[in-house]
This record gives structure tokens, C-alpha cells and sequence, in this order.
């Protein structure tokens, strides 16, 4: 008997905008294409006390509007040893634009409130106070993993610049990342990937998602664990068409 | 101020006259010059006829051409954008077209789709009587922004609004305009009895799960659709509302519903456009038109266009429907699972500017519930984008096939025969429906 990854999805009727919830979609087919199992737990506002997040492989929170992070913020605060020791044990921490946000040390927005980050990690936020002001479309980064590099693709829409990112996720070639213009997007660590990637992020990435997926399986049974391939023909061709698009009209 | 406005509408006119002159569309650039030109080109216009303005991201098309219809059924002259031109500059370009070089404009009514956010822009110039709201979803985020930013704007405009407010009384974010301007007495509300296939737990991506006025979780009796349901806050109470107009017995099989009493038939039957038509009666009941016109309407209009439009090609009946969020998108894939037997689907996808480029909204759309779908053709600029997404949601992946270019991906669909369904957005929609006509058309005739 194969493997079941659990994961914790944190807040998904609140941070779910841009089809990021297509992540955990995602993440269970290619387990499921392999015969491992995928459990998804949801986390919703004052679950805080009764969940272990340490007994967890993946903790995954996605992107949502001002409104629903300011709602939220305070729970997350609540939650922050036990997430701090999550992270420290190894779990792997996968967030997605607001979440990313969230997980730093505050994030300051359009109107110019400031939320409270959790502090993680040394990175901040702070939007424009135009809310027109926006980096909006298809971005490109090229990122590491596993010692080679690797295009991932996705689609941006974010009000917040942010800075003082120590290790980020990617190099920008195409869209702008971690602020307008910027030359790096996101945030990494081995067991932590911080994007502003919508799309959503592992669908035109099948590579990236397969790295999460062995980290996790890895780290459970205690040897590295290497994944069968799947058919990755029409994500393989839907990259090279958008690759194709968007790095030619660059020039 | 005069000189002005004779200016503005005179300039206007030659430009529309031009246009016409070569062959050209003038649906949209007269009024783009004329804003650019005067912000408060609008005023030039002397309207003295009531105006009905449709609004929300779902249905603005449809509703906009049977109240149109409707009217028309009592003789009345209309002045209407049945093909959408629903922003400032379009709304301005159609009032071109149909005024006078003084700028008055001849009709008994004038009933204008009206884009979501540009209900304010237009209606501070012109003076309007109804406003018709029929629901906020998640529409292409990149360009228009969160739906709350959006519902904002309109709620802003109904706090000093003093017309006909007709709100769905069902979704939690139209409904709350009602509560934007307390001394309007005139606001309105619309709902549907639940139907068959309601449901107990949110099925497909919704909004405004929350409170708007307490920020508490809202709870849900039961969903007719997306967030539409009967819904109400546990905190204060929002959503008590006592409907104008309740549509009650649906059924879809039959394709009937009773309101104040009497049953009608309608030509189509989901629960979404069972939505469209009791925002219709409500105008109609409003504006006191007689039944026989109602359900006259109601049993025969089609607004086709790409709206639930049906194709025949050997035998083989196809149904093309505008998919442009994935409210709408889901709409369509329970309206393909209800039909009995097996059916086979063409999805087309496209990413330019008035789709919004970014295609994750597909992600929203639930195709696990795929029932007797024997095979999916996709195609348009982000053919390979939909086909991933429905392999991942489980289904066969032998069983998509992409066809980037429309011709290939009609011809392909029609290479077996049976039940056919067609999907596109908003872009997409003319191109197919172009594509389908060519195909069906032109290989029966030869």
C-alpha cells in the first residue's frame, strides 16, 4: 500500500480567488495517477485549538481579496506557534499571493491598513494606495530545482510590493514579480515556495508540482522517493505555446 | 453650454455618418471621440422618455432583449443595444445614432444593457427610472478588479439613487444595494422558489459568503446555484426580504414556472435562466404589461446570439452557449448533465483583451460532475490550457481532442454524430458561432 499525503488547506472559503484551489486539484491527480492516496483537511476560522498542524505534509493557503485577509488575520496570529514548529519540523509550506503575504512580517494595503504578517519570514508588503496600481498578467520565472532549471509559468495580479525578500523563488524573464519591474519573484526555501503565481501555479508546471510532491513523499518515508512519469503531453504543449507567445513578443 | 452641446452632437454625427459612409461599425468609436473630447458629452443628449438599465455580470444580454421585446409587443418605440456596446462610449454612440441634430432623442423607452461599472458614469448624466440588478460573480478579475470593488461602485450610485431599484433578492450582493439608500422606497426585490436541483452545500466557486453588513458567515437554507439561494445572517438578520415577484413550481422538464398565480411556459428551461425571466416579469409587472404580451415572450423569444443558440448538422443537434466566468461555465455543464444520453462537448477558449488574459477562472469551473460525456474537443487561443484542465479533473485524457484552429475543432465535433454541446467565452462566442454556421451550412449545401 502506497503512501497517503495529508494536507491542510488553510482558510479555503476565504482565500480561494484566481482558481488557486486548481492546486490541491492538481497535487491529488498526480498522486492519484500513481496510486498514492491525497487527503485534504480544511482549516476555517477557530480551528486553531484542535488542529495538529505538525501531523501534516504539505500546509497550503491561496490568494484572496483585502477584505477576506483583514477577516482572517487575527486566526492566523493565533495560529502562529504551531505553524512556526510546523515549518521548523520539515512540513512543506506552499502559499499563493495573499497567503505569501500573510506569512510575512505585515502586509500594508490598498487602504492603507496594516495587517499583521505571522512573521515567518523577514519579507513585507505594502500596496499601493492607487488601486489601479497593479502588476497584472502572464509572468515567466526561471527557477532551480533539483540543480537544473526550470520555466514556471503563471499569471500575476497583485496591488502589494514586496521586499526584503532574502531567497526568492525565481528570476523574472517575463511580467514583473516581487514589485513592478522587479528581477525576482517570490520566496523559497527547501521546504517553503512563496509565489504571487496564479494560473493556477502547478497547472502549467508539472515539473514544479512532481519536486513538491517528492519532498513530502521523501520526508514521510524517511528515503527519497523517486515518481514514476506521467503523460505530460498537453501541459508540455500548452507550456511551449505560451512559452512560445510570450517570450517573442518580449523581444 | 448650448454651443457646446450643438457642437458635441453635430461633431458626433459626422463621425457616425462617416463611419456608416465606409461600411464601418459605429457601435463604439463616435462615443470614444466624443468622451475623449467632453466629458460631459452625455448632457447633450435630451432625452424625455423613461430609461431601464440592466446590470450584473450574468444575463445583462438576455434580460436587456426580452424587456426589449416585451415592449415592443405593446407597441411602444425602443430605443436598446441588444448587442451589448454596454460601456459609456457605446451607450453614447447608440444615443448618436438615434437623435436628432438637436440632440433629442424620439422614443417611449429606452432600455440599455449597462456594464456593471459603468452604471455610475452613465447615470449621473442621464436620468434614470429602473435599474435592474441581476447578480455579481467573479468575472475576469484582471480587468474588472474583486467583485466587491465592483459592487462598491454600484452601491455608492444607489445610496443617492431615488428610481426603481429591481434587486435579485437571492444573491447576498445584490440584494445589499437594497440597503444602500434607506429613503428609496421604491426598491424591489426578485426570487425563485427552490427548484430540484438545489442543493444543501455550495457546489461552484460563489462570492460574498460574508455579511456585508456584519461580516458573519451568511448561511445558506439552500443554493439554487452558485451563492444564489435563500440566504440570511445569523448576526443581524440580513436577508429578509418580502419578494415582489416569486417565481414558484419551477420545472424544467416542462419548462414552466407560476407567478402572481398563473402558470407560463417558457421556451428554455434552467434554473439560471428562470432567474433572467423573473427579473424580466418583474419589469413587466412594474410597467403593468399585459399578460398575453408576457406569455406571449416568455413561450416564443429566442435571443440566440450565442445564448443557448442551436445548430443542426446531419441529424445532429448542437447547442452553443456563452460561457464567460465560471458561473456561467458551470451553468452550462449542469445544463449539459441534465440532458439524458450520451453528448459530446466543444469548449473554446480564448485569452484576448475583453476575455481578460488570465484563463485560471477555468479552474472554478467543477467538471468532475461530467456525466455521459463521451468526448471534448477544445479550442481558441488557450485550447491546451481547457484541455489540461478537464484531464486533471479526472476525465480520460484519450478522450480530448485539441484543435487550436475553430474550423478543425467544428469539422472534428461534427466527425460523429449524436448530441452535441458547444462552450466559448466571450470572444470566442461570435468566431463559433461563424465557425458552426460555415460548417453546417456550407457542407449540407453541398
Amino acid at each position: 500500500m502506497k503512501d497517503t499525503l495529508r494536507v491542510l488547506h488553510m482558510y479555503p472559503n476565504m482565500l480561494d480567488l484566481y482558481g488557486d484551489s486548481g492546486n490541491m486539484e492538481l497535487l491529488s491527480y498526480r498522486l492519484k495517477m500513481r496510486g498514492y492516496g491525497f487527503i485534504r483537511d480544511q482549516y476555517t476560522i477557530g480551528d486553531g485549538e484542535k488542529t495538529d498542524f505538525s501531523s501534516y505534509d504539505l500546509i497550503y493557503l491561496g490568494g484572496g481579496a483585502d477584505f477576506e485577509q483583514q477577516l482572517l488575520a487575527d486566526d492566523l496570529n493565533s495560529c502562529k506557534d504551531k505553524l512556526l514548529h510546523a515549518y521548523k519540523s520539515g512540513v512543506f509550506l506552499l502559499m499563493i499571493c495573499g497567503g505569501y503575504q500573510l506569512m510575512g512580517q505585515y502586509y500594508k494595503d490598498s487602504n492603507g491598513q496594516k495587517i499583521p504578517g505571522l512573521g515567518l519570514f523577514d519579507y513585507y508588503t505594502v500596496a499601493s494606495t492607487d488601486k489601479r496600481k497593479r502588476c497584472i498578467g502572464n509572468i515567466v520565472i526561471e527557477t532551480e530545482i533539483e540543480g537544473e532549471k526550470y520555466k514556471v509559468i503563471g499569471f500575476e495580479n497583485h496591488g502589494g510590493m514586496t521586499d526584503n525578500v532574502s531567497t526568492p523563488f525565481g528570476k523574472v524573464i517575463f511580467g514583473n514579480g516581487n514589485k513592478f519591474g522587479s528581477e525576482t519573484e517570490g520566496y523559497t526555501e527547501k521546504n517553503v515556495i512563496a509565489t504571487y503565481l496564479h494560473g493556477p501555479l502547478l497547472s502549467k508546471n508539472p515539473v514544479l508540482a512532481d519536486h513538491i510532491l517528492s519532498y513530502c513523499l521523501s520526508r514521510k518515508q524517511g528515503s527519497a522517493v523517486s515518481l514514476e512519469p506521467l503523460d505530460d503531453g498537453l501541459e508540455n504543449r500548452c507550456r511551449s505555446v505560451m512559452l512560445k507567445r510570450l517570450l517573442q513578443t518580449k523581444k | 453650454m448650448f454651443i457646446i452641446n450643438f457642437f458635441t452632437i453635430l461633431l458626433g454625427k459626422i463621425i457616425s455618418g462617416l463611419l456608416h459612409l465606409f461600411g464601418k461599425n459605429a457601435g463604439n468609436l463616435p462615443g470614444l471621440v466624443l468622451w475623449t473630447l467632453n466629458k460631459n458629452c452625455l448632457k447633450a443628449f435630451k432625452i424625455d422618455c423613461p430609461i431601464i438599465a440592466v446590470t450584473g455580470t450574468n444575463g445583462k444580454t438576455s434580460v436587456t432583449n426580452f424587456i426589449a421585446k416585451m415592449f415592443k409587443g405593446t407597441g411602444a418605440k425602443i430605443i436598446t443595444n441588444p448587442e451589448g456596446n454596454n460601456l459609456d462610449t457605446g451607450i453614447t454612440s447608440l444615443l448618436l445614432n438615434h437623435c436628432n441634430f438637436r440632440g433629442r432623442v424620439k422614443a417611449d423607452y429606452l432600455i440599455l444593457e449597462t456594464d456593471e461599472s459603468h452604471v455610475p458614469v452613465v447615470y449621473s448624466k442621464l436620468k434614470l427610472q429602473t435599474l435592474v440588478v441581476l447578480n455579481f460573480f467573479r468575472d475576469q478579475l484582471d480587468r474588472n478588479g474583486e467583485v466587491e470593488t465592483l459592487i462598491l461602485k454600484v452601491n455608492k450610485f444607489c445610496e443617492t439613487f431615488e428610481g426603481n431599484l429591481i434587486l435579485n433578492g437571492d444573491d447576498p450582493n445584490v440584494a445589499r444595494l437594497g440597503l444602500a439608500n434607506p429613503n428609496n422606497p421604491n426598491v424591489k426585490y426578485f426570487s425563485v422558489e427552490k427548484y430540484k436541483f438545489a442543493t444543501d452545500t455550495l457546489h461552484e466557486a460563489g462570492e460574498g459568503r460574508f455579511c456585508p453588513r456584519c461580516g458573519k458567515e451568511l448561511k445558506y437554507e439552500y443554493y439554487q446555484y452558485s451563492h444564489i439561494g435563500r440566504f440570511s445572517c445569523p448576526g443581524c438578520g440580513y436577508g429578509k426580504i418580502s419578494p415582489y415577484v416569486r417565481f414558484t413550481d419551477i420545472d424544467l422538464a416542462d419548462h414552466s414556472f407560476t407567478a402572481d398565480g398563473e402558470k407560463y411556459i417558457t421556451a428554455d428551461s434552467t434554473i439560471y435562466y428562470m432567474y433572467n425571466l423573473c427579473a424580466v416579469y418583474s419589469v413587466a409587472k412594474l410597467y403593468g404589461i399585459d399578460k398575453k404580451i408576457i406569455r406571449k415572450t416568455f413561450k416564443g423569444f429566442r435571443v440566440n446570439n450565442g445564448r443557448m443558440e442551436t445548430f443542426e448538422y446531419k441529424g445532429s443537434k448542437l447547442m452553443l452557449n456563452l460561457a464567460k466566468n465560471p458561473v456561467g461555465a458551470n451553468m452550462t455543464v449542469r445544463m449539459i448533465n441534465e440532458c439524458e444520453g450520451e453528448k459530446e462537448m466543444l469548449f473554446v477558449l480564448n485569452d484576448n483583451l475583453a476575455d481578460g488574459y488570465d484563463v485560471s477562472w477555468i479552474w472554478d469551473i467543477n467538471f468532475s460532475v461530467f456525466n455521459n460525456v463521451t468526448r471534448v474537443v477544445t479550442s481558441g487561443r488557450r485550447a491546451y490550457d481547457i484541455a489540461v484542465r478537464i484531464k486533471c479533473s479526472g476525465y480520460d485524457a484519450d478522450k480530448i481532442v485539441v484543435r487550436p484552429d475553430l474550423d478543425d475543432a467544428v469539422k472534428e465535433l461534427f466527425s460523429t454524430t449524436g448530441r452535441k454541446f458547444a462552450v466559448a467565452n466571450y470572444t470566442a462566442v461570435q468566431p463559433t458561432r461563424a465557425a458552426l454556421k460555415r460548417f453546417t451550412e456550407g457542407e449540407s449545401s453541398k
